[in-house]
């Protein structure tokens, strides 16, 4: 029967979304992790059995909050219609703007588990690691689509380390959010669209292209 | 339309910017003295030129209290030679729009929807440009309109914009920093304001209601449940802007219709509602071929107190200025002449205003006046001129007039230059604007 296919999945989806809630709020309370995952799984009322099911330790929990909320924002920006017809510069400001609108509800939690400074570490914040994975798949996936329509200028070598600038620019976006204190974060949407805005204007192809071309050509014709 | 999406903000930047056009400015001063050390030619109209073209690049380039400045400038044509003005003019039309991601998520703050889900149809890309804000074109239930959308954080650099502006706008009329701020605590307020969409939306439909009876005038509907602090909903008018309009040779008679449209609607405001739409540039107003004067943008709106109103308007009465000492204790009370003024200052400003009080009320001491008159406003630059070079006037670097008055002058000043290019010849009737109320309205 239909019902009782859909339902172990839908039930373990629920357990699995509980671990991370239960995981999180801990955290917000008391500003540490629990102490093991006995008294954890004990706390929120579950077996360590189903516990193992999804994660084998606090860290792996730690890592699906940020990439689960990540992934639920690329869906999100994805499905809208608009999402479809625009430039990929757009497509990265709409993600931003919704990642950003969905971490008001992970604030708290970010002050407490993100560490400050993260623009100079310029390294991975705890619990970023799986979500760093995925954002520079996604905007490798993005940055050819950008290569294809023309967005983006292909500098072979350079070419490749798009993705961590990428990485970066997200870094700093979050430190600033982390310290914004204007009104609905709206010192945060400027600085999204100017960054971004920043970037597109160094990797699209522009005089720096121009000059290097006529640089190897002057060279070739000596 | 190219999307700039680049806006200088914090503070750094846009003083780099300006120190950008410092730099450029100095070195058409250089140029026109050299040309004019070579070729003994003096082209002063075209260093100005120069400069206002450097000026206006800069300035576009900010958005917030920077560009508001320069459309004040622009305005304010008697203090400004020529060049500068008519190209601080454009500073209405011309600043670059925000991508549209951010215009959705402004919707989704404040509305929770995207506007694709709000409306029937919305356009992605501004389709006019603001100051603080640009414009998009939407359609509800067959509706057209006209929604305004604020960018980000402009209340925040409005601040930091002034005191960049300040020590530029106190150089071009030689005004000591610490007397600026008399003035800029007035601009400070009324740019304040600005950002408040929630405020122009109740003004607008306060004052729009309250001049609802004079005629061939227009307004939007405005929307409250469509409107926040940053997005603003109102019906979209057709009609055309004053230069396009002026393209289709407009009978002189729809001229002077127009014309005394715009009066009959600031003299109403001025002195009956004692509130007044007080940003007479030319995007402002949208004319129709068949004289109707639509009016938008209600953003910055001018109270004008009891006690200033009364006092100011007694400057505008016919032969006051005959009579020096009741006009110089006028002045005295208006801050026109300072206690610090020696007593020889004293006359030579005394005459000054006079000459001014004469040459800016004319069209009030008659019945009616001709603003097309190109001697007229040939002497008023003049006049601005000469005064800014007057070694008195300049050397007493202090701020002189009521603050209160600097939004009513600008829109007296837009007002002249609108209808001096719509070149109208209007019925001024200054009497009935000072008698009572209850005679007014008959």
């Amino acid at each position: 029967m239909d019902t009782q296919i859909e339902n172990p999945t839908h039930v373990t989806e629920d357990l699995k979304g509980k671990i991370l809630e239960s995981y999180r709020e801990y955290m917000l309370m008391n500003d540490q992790e629990p102490p093991s995952i006995y008294a954890f799984c004990k706390e929120i009322n579950i077996s360590e059995e189903d516990f193992y099911e999804y994660f084998n330790s606090f860290e792996q929990i730690a890592d699906a909050i940020w990439s689960e909320l990540f992934s639920g924002v690329v869906k999100k920006v994805e499905d809208e219609p608009e999402y479809i017809e625009y430039a990929i510069r757009e497509k990265l400001l709409s993600f931003y703007y919704e990642f950003f609108i969905q971490m008001k509800k992970y604030r708290s939690y970010a002050m407490i588990t993100i560490e400050d400074g993260l623009a100079n570490l310029g390294g991975t914040p705890s619990g970023m690691a799986e979500m760093k994975k995925d954002y520079k798949a996604w905007i490798k996936d993005l940055i050819e689509e950008g290569i294809r329509n023309g967005e983006v200028a292909s500098r072979s070598k350079l070419t490749d380390a798009y993705d961590s600038i990428f990485w970066y620019q997200f870094l700093f976006l979050l430190n600033f959010w982390k310290r914004d204190k204007s009104q609905g974060f709206e010192k945060t949407d400027a600085a999204v669209e100017k960054s971004v805005t920043l970037t597109f204007d160094l990797i699209e192809k522009n005089a720096l292209d121009s000059a290097f071309d006529f640089g190897k050509f002057i060279f070739q014709n000596r | 339309m190219k999307e700039q999406d680049k806006i200088p903000t914090t503070r750094l930047q846009r003083t780099g910017k300006f120190l950008n056009t410092g730099a450029k400015v100095g070195g058409n001063y250089l140029k026109y003295y050299g040309k004019r050390f070579i070729s003994g030619e003096d082209d002063n109209e075209e260093l100005q030129r120069k400069n206002a073209d450097d000026i206006y690049a800069a300035l576009s380039n900010l958005k917030g209290g920077a560009l508001k400045i320069a459309q004040m400038m622009s305005m304010d044509q008697g203090m400004l030679p020529e060049a500068y003005s008519s190209k601080f003019a454009q500073a209405q039309y011309s600043a670059p729009p925000l991508s549209y991601p951010l215009v959705v998520k402004t919707f989704k703050q404040y509305f929770q929807k995207s506007p694709g889900e709000i409306y029937d149809d919305f356009t992605k890309n501004a389709v006019a440009a603001a100051s603080i804000g640009q414009v998009h074109r939407a359609k509800l239930n067959g509706k057209e309109l006209a929604v305004k959308v604020q960018y980000p954080g402009v209340a925040d650099a409005i601040g930091s914009d002034l005191r960049i502006v300040k020590p530029l706008v106190g150089a071009l009329f030689n005004i000591s920093q610490s007397d600026m701020d008399h003035y800029l605590v007035e601009v400070k307020s009324r740019l304040i304001e600005e950002t408040d969409y929630e405020l122009e939306l109740k003004r607008s439909r306060q004052i729009s209601e309250a001049c609802g009876h004079i005629p061939n005038l227009a307004f939007p509907k405005y929307y409250p449940e469509l409107s926040s602090g940053r997005i603003l909903t109102m019906d979209w008018l057709t009609g055309k802007h004053l230069d396009k309009f002026l393209e289709g040779n407009p009978s002189q008679e729809l001229r002077n219709k127009i014309g005394q449209t715009l009066w009959d609607f600031y003299n109403f405001q001025i002195h009956q509602l004692k509130q007044l739409h007080a940003d007479p540039h030319p995007g402002n107003f949208l004319l129709e071929d068949d004289g109707t004067v639509g009016i938008i943008d209600f953003g910055c709106v001018k109270v004008l107190e009891e006690d200033f109103y009364q006092t100011y308007f007694r400057l505008m009465e016919p032969g006051v200025a005959e009579d020096t000492e009741v006009f110089s204790k006028l002045l005295e009370e208006l801050s026109f002449l300072l206690e610090a003024d020696s007593e020889k200052e004293k006359a030579h400003f005394t005459a000054i205003y006079a000459e001014v009080h004469e040459l800016l009320g004319r069209p009030f001491f008659s019945e009616e006046f001709d603003f097309s008159d190109k001697a007229y406003f040939t002497t008023i630059f003049q006049q601005g001129e000469r005064l800014s070079n007057d070694k008195i006037l300049r050397k007493a670097n202090a701020a002189r007039g009521p603050r209160d008055a600097i939004y009513l002058n600008r829109t007296y000043f837009g007002l002249y230059t609108l209808l001096h290019q719509l070149g109208a010849k209007i019925k001024t009737h200054m009497n009935r604007a000072l008698q009572k109320e209850s005679e007014v309205l008959v």
